[in-house]
This record gives C-alpha cells, structure tokens and sequence, in this order.
C-alpha cells in the first residue's frame, strides 16, 4: 500500500513515515501544501494522510484540489483544531476521515486500514474471501483455519489483492504500490513473489486463489464471503 | 415617564395649562371689572334722571310723574327699581310690586353709597342711593334718600355666558395645541424610532448593522455603534483565529513529542503527561472559543443546515458502522448563537451517540413557542446503545470523564456540552430513550 504523508513538522513527518514504513507501508513525504498537491497528483497512491495547517496551500485547498483532480484514493486529514466545523469542512471538501493532534500512531493506522478496507469494499478488518482470510490489524494469514507464514512483501502483495478481490491488477501497479520511487523496477521480482505466495496458500493447487490474465496482471479469483 | 414623548407632552402641557388657567382669570377679573362699570354708569343715569323727575306732591311726599318714569320702571319686575324715601314718606316705582324690596336704610345729608348688593325676593340687585335736600322743598328742608336698583340676573348670565366661552375656546385651543405638539414629536422623534427599531432589528440577527440616513445629531451614534458592531465581530474573528494558533502551535509539539516515543501506546509517565497537556489545552480552548451568545447582528442559525452537515460527516467517519442516523429538524427551526457554538454542541452529542449506538442514532429538534426565550429551542439526541445508568449520569456531564475508557476520544465531548449549555443559560439532561440507549435534551436560546 502506497500512502502519501503530508506535514510540514519534520519531526512528525519523519516518524510517521518511520512507523508506517514498519506498518508494512510505502511511503511518500511532502513538506508543505504545493509539494503535497504535485505527489497526490503524481504518485499512484492508495492513501493519503494530510495535515490542515499547511505552509503555502492550505491541507483543505490540496484535498479540494485533489478531488477536482478526481483522485479516488481516500484522505485522513490531521487537525490541530479538534473542532466539529473544520471537520465538516475537511470532510466535505473531499476528506474520509480525521485525526486529531496530537495523535497516536496506533489510531492513524488503525484509520489507515479501514480507509483501505472501506475503499475496498470491504467492512470489516478481516478479508474472508473462501478459505482464505487475511487480518489487516495482526497482518496475519490463514488459510481453513491454520496460519500461513508470508514474508512482508508476500503479504503487502496479498493485502493488494484481496482488498480489492475481483478486480485485475496490473504488475506495474502492484511494483509501483509496493515498492518506493527510487526502487529497481524489476516485473519479474512481482512475477516470483506471486509464484510463492500461490505455493504457500495453495500447496496442494485445489484453490487457485490468484489467476494470472495474460498480459493484464492478476486478479484475487476467491469469491469474498458476504457474511463479514 | 420613560417615553421621551410622554415627558415632552407633561412638560409642555403642565404649564400650557397654568398658562390658560391664569389668562382665565386675568380675563375674567377684567370682565367683571368692565360690566361693574357700566351697572354703575347704568345705576348713575337713571339716578339723574330720577332726581330730575321727582317733584313735591301735595301729601308732602316726592314722586316723579308718570310720564317721565322710565318705562322700565313702570313694568312690574323688569330689573329696575326704585325708590324715593324720607322720614314720613316712602315712594317706590311700580316695578317693585309684589316684590318684597328692601333699598337699606335712610342716610345723612350729602351722603352717597355706591353699589350694595341685596336681594329682593330671589333676585339679586346692585343698588345706589343719595341722599338729596331740596332748596325749594314746600315741607322745609329735609333729606330725601333717593335710590335706584338694578337686577344683577342679566349680568351674572351674561358673565357666565362668557365664562363658558372662554373655557370652549381655551380648551379647544390648548387641544389643538397638544396634538399639534404631539404630531410634531413623532416627527421630530421619527430618526430615534426608527434607530431603536434597526437596533432590534441587529440584536435579533435580521440585519448586521444600522441603515443610513440619520439626521445630523444622529448620525455620529449611528456611525459610531455600527463602528462597534463590526470591531465586535472582527475582534471575535481575530480572537478565535488566536485561539486556533495557539492550537496549532501547541499540539503539533505535543504530536511531535508523542511520536518521538517510539514503541507500543502506554509509554510510561511521559506518555500520560502528553495525553493530560493534551486534555488541558483541548478543554481550555475549547471553552474559551465558545462564545456563549450572539454577536450583535449575527443572523440566527438554521438547525437543519448545521444538523444535515454533521449527518454526512459523520456517515463518512462511521462507514464502518451499520448506521442510520435519523434527522427530525422542524422547518425554520432556529437557534440563536454562534454557528461554531451549536456544530459543536450538536457534533459532540451526536458523535458521542453514533459511538455508543448498535445501528440508530436520532436527532429531534423544534422550537418550543411557549417556553422562554432562553430555552425556545429543543435538541434531542438519542441512540439504541447500551445507555447510561442513572448512577453514571452526573459523572458523564463532569470534565474528562469517560464513562467506558475503552472508547476513543478524551471524554472531554460532553463536557465541552455542559459547558457550552450552561453559557447560553439552556438546560441540559439525560435520561433514557425509547430507542434503548441514552437520551440527551437540550434547552438552549431559539426562534
């Protein structure tokens, strides 16, 4: 998952991207209000976190402004005036949710995750698609039941998919969402990576849980169970 | 006597009155004086003509002959008598008969009285007699007291008929005088009116500030209190962009520091000292933010508006949660504050329940015409959670208490609602609702 942090504290800015980093997360940094407005526009991203009192552009005007973009990703904003009209404005300009300062990480992230789940499509933190079901908060996977062991990078991928299970996603989204800017972009890295994750969910080849579209990339194929 | 005109109109009318009221009697008194004169001239004449007239008789007595009498005298009660007496004789006119006449006594040569008044039988008369020594009387020298009188009755109605007169006029002219003074008054007193009605007009939000146009010794108030009214509403503005900054400057550090603490959520004493600067700066700019009333000019804030943007914000913020979140606003259900103040107070409510709710959270609003101005409008927010114990209910209300800790937030929402309330003079409880959950009802300034 891409996200794009918007601060114009350093320090914050700095330890948000240390601990989202941690969380599993790739991510983008902008100083102030311009620079935050050129990566959202730029970047493909899958969220965006942005602070309200920005230098140069005010946080609402870049969330406005991304919108008229039709940028689609969901925005948390950041507001130091825990007030109930900045937030009705946050929102309507754009905004899926906030968070006051001064925040816990853990709150960012746990907004973080059921932004990407909602925008998903999904309700819940767990992503039951058939036998498979994957945790978002403990970043687990089980497979009928028994917990399967991925590497970081085999789970970000699964995450991706699942998250938007159904849909066709391209390889070089998947590198681009996985993987920072100034990362080798190697398509067969992503072409490995999936090869393992079938084997680790599937050794025996009776689900077939991910398809490959020749060409198109890869589609999460197991049917997402309505109950959750 | 706290109407300006009503002051005028005693003031000036009081001694208008007075006026009236000394002139009456000036004029009365002169009247009196003039009709006096001419009973005397009147009494003086027909003395003359009376003593011109009256020759000796051949009993020894004077009379005047018939024919040159008066013919007043000669009518019985027409208002004029007469009378010619001496010591032995006694002749009285032919006016006087039937009349019981009493002229007064006989009076010592060369004297004169001037007017007495007597009456004779019910009518009243002025009289005037002399006493008279004929050089040539045939009976030797003796005094003859000669007297004439006249009935005051004409007179006295002829007084009174002025006396009404004068009352009619003078009335009817200090009439004409009032309402021509208080017609004048609302003329002159037509700019002040309109000033307190423009200023009713700004302390009930219809409009921002005063109109233009005001008369000179007017208009410098005029100017001066919209001068007011807009240095209020920017002194607010600043206050509030203040308060916001120091917000800003104080939590971002505050955010900074948190974040520096790496590893999990409790971090130990400084972790909690960050969470209770956090609650402090919070609670504290937050109250100082609430205004607590309206500014002068502020129009009043439809409920509707400010409910229907929380509803979609909140959606948003709970998309995660199977809710339904009902609005019953009234139409034209107003409330009379600050806007900022009521999307706080409807935020934190409705925020709160949307928190604790299993899937339906209601706002009722609507205005209450026959409670008091304070307490006109009614806000009520009730969900289907879990409730609030009557135990529970008074703790909730105090500052940063959270009735369940697991529940984000800082628990400070409910009492930023108190406080707010208890700005504005409304009346906050709680109680149960039919929907299962809490029930919190608002009494706060409406339309």
């Amino acid at each position: 998952m891409r996200v794009l942090v918007v601060e114009d504290e350093a320090a914050l800015r700095d330890s948000l991207k240390e601990r989202l980093g941690e969380a599993g997360f790739t991510v983008d940094v902008a100083r102030d209000g311009n620079e935050g407005l050129f990566a959202g526009l730029e970047y493909p991203l899958d969220v965006a976190i942005v602070d309200l009192g920005l230098p140069n552009l005010p946080g609402l005007e870049v969330v406005r402004r991304l919108r008229a973009a039709r940028k689609t990703y969901p925005i948390l904003i950041l507001t130091a005036r825990d007030n109930w009209q900045d937030k009705v404005e946050g929102l309507q300009a754009g905004a899926d949710d906030y968070v006051a300062k001064p925040f816990h990480f853990e709150e960012v992230l746990a907004r973080l995750q059921a932004l990407l789940r909602r925008a998903g499509g999904w309700a819940s933190p767990q992503l039951n698609c058939g036998a498979v079901m994957l945790d978002t908060r403990a970043q687990t996977v089980q497979v009928s039941g028994a917990p399967v062991e991925l590497t970081t990078f085999e789970y970000r991928i699964l995450e991706h998919l699942m998250l938007r299970a159904g849909d066709v996603i391209s390889k070089t989204e998947l590198t681009e969402r996985l993987y920072d800017q100034d990362f080798e972009r190697d398509s067969n890295v992503i072409e490995v990576l999936v090869g393992r994750l079938r084997r680790k969910l599937d050794p025996q080849d009776q689900l077939h849980p991910i398809e490959t579209l020749r060409g198109r990339g890869y589609r999460f194929a197991l049917p997402r169970d309505t109950a959750t | 006597m706290h109407s300006l005109s009503r002051r005028l109109l005693v003031s000036v009318s009081v001694p208008l009155a007075l006026f009236f009221g000394v002139m009456m009697l000036v004029l009365d008194t002169g009247f009196r004086a003039l009709s006096e004169r001419s009973l005397q001239e009147l009494l003086d004449s027909q003395m003359v003509s009376l003593i011109a007239a009256a020759d000796p008789q051949p009993d020894g007595s004077y009379a005047p002959s018939p024919q040159e009498l008066d013919p007043r005298l000669r009518t019985p009660r027409s208002g004029l008598y007469a009378q010619i007496r001496s010591q032995h004789h006694l002749w009285r006119s032919p006016s006087t008969a039937g009349r019981s006449s009493d002229f007064g006594a006989l009076l010592v040569p060369g004297e004169r009285s001037n007017l007495t008044y007597t009456t004779f039988g019910h009518d009243r008369v002025a009289i005037e007699s002399r006493a008279i020594q004929f050089a040539d009387d045939p009976s030797g020298k003796r005094t003859l007291t000669f007297s004439v009188a006249v009935s005051l009755s004409p007179y006295e109605e002829e007084l009174w008929r002025f006396r009404r007169e004068l009352i009619g006029w003078f009335i009817g002219l200090m009439l004409v005088l009032l309402v021509t003074l208080a017609a004048l008054l609302r003329w002159v007193l037509g700019p002040v009116r309109r000033m307190e009605r423009e200023i009713h007009e700004v302390e009930e939000g219809r409009s921002e500030t005063l109109g233009a146009g005001y008369p000179r010794e007017l208009s410098g108030v005029a100017t001066n209190l919209n001068a007011l009214l807009v240095g209020e509403r920017k002194r607010v503005a600043r206050y509030r962009d203040t308060l916001g900054n120091l917000a800003h400057s104080l939590k971002t550090p505050l955010a900074v520091m948190r974040a520096s603490l790496s590893g999990s959520a409790p971090a130990g004493p400084v972790g909690a000292e960050i969470d209770r600067m956090t609650g402090i700066i919070e609670h504290q700019l937050k109250r100082a933010a609430a205004s607590g009333g309206a500014l002068l000019g502020q129009a009043p804030v439809e409920v509707a508006q400010v409910a229907a943007e929380l509803r979609s914000t909140l959606l948003k913020v709970y998309a995660g949660k199977d809710l339904s979140l009902e609005l019953a606003v009234a139409p034209a259900t107003l409330f009379v504050g600050d806007r900022g103040d009521l999307t706080e107070l409807i935020g934190n409510l409705l925020d709160n329940a949307c928190k604790w709710c299993r899937s339906r959270v209601r706002l009722t609003a609507g205005s209450d015409e026959s409670a008091g101005p304070r307490e006109r409008l009614t806000l009520i927010v009730e969900d289907d959670g879990a409730g609030i114990s009557a135990a529970d209910r008074a703790r909730v209300l105090e500052r940063g208490v959270r009735a369940d800790q697991n529940v984000p937030g800082h628990g400070l929402g409910l009492a930023m609602v108190h406080d707010t309330v208890d700005l504005y003079g409304g009346q906050l409880s709680i109680d149960s609702s039919p929907l299962g959950g809490a029930r919190f009802s608002l009494r706060l300034p409406g339309r």
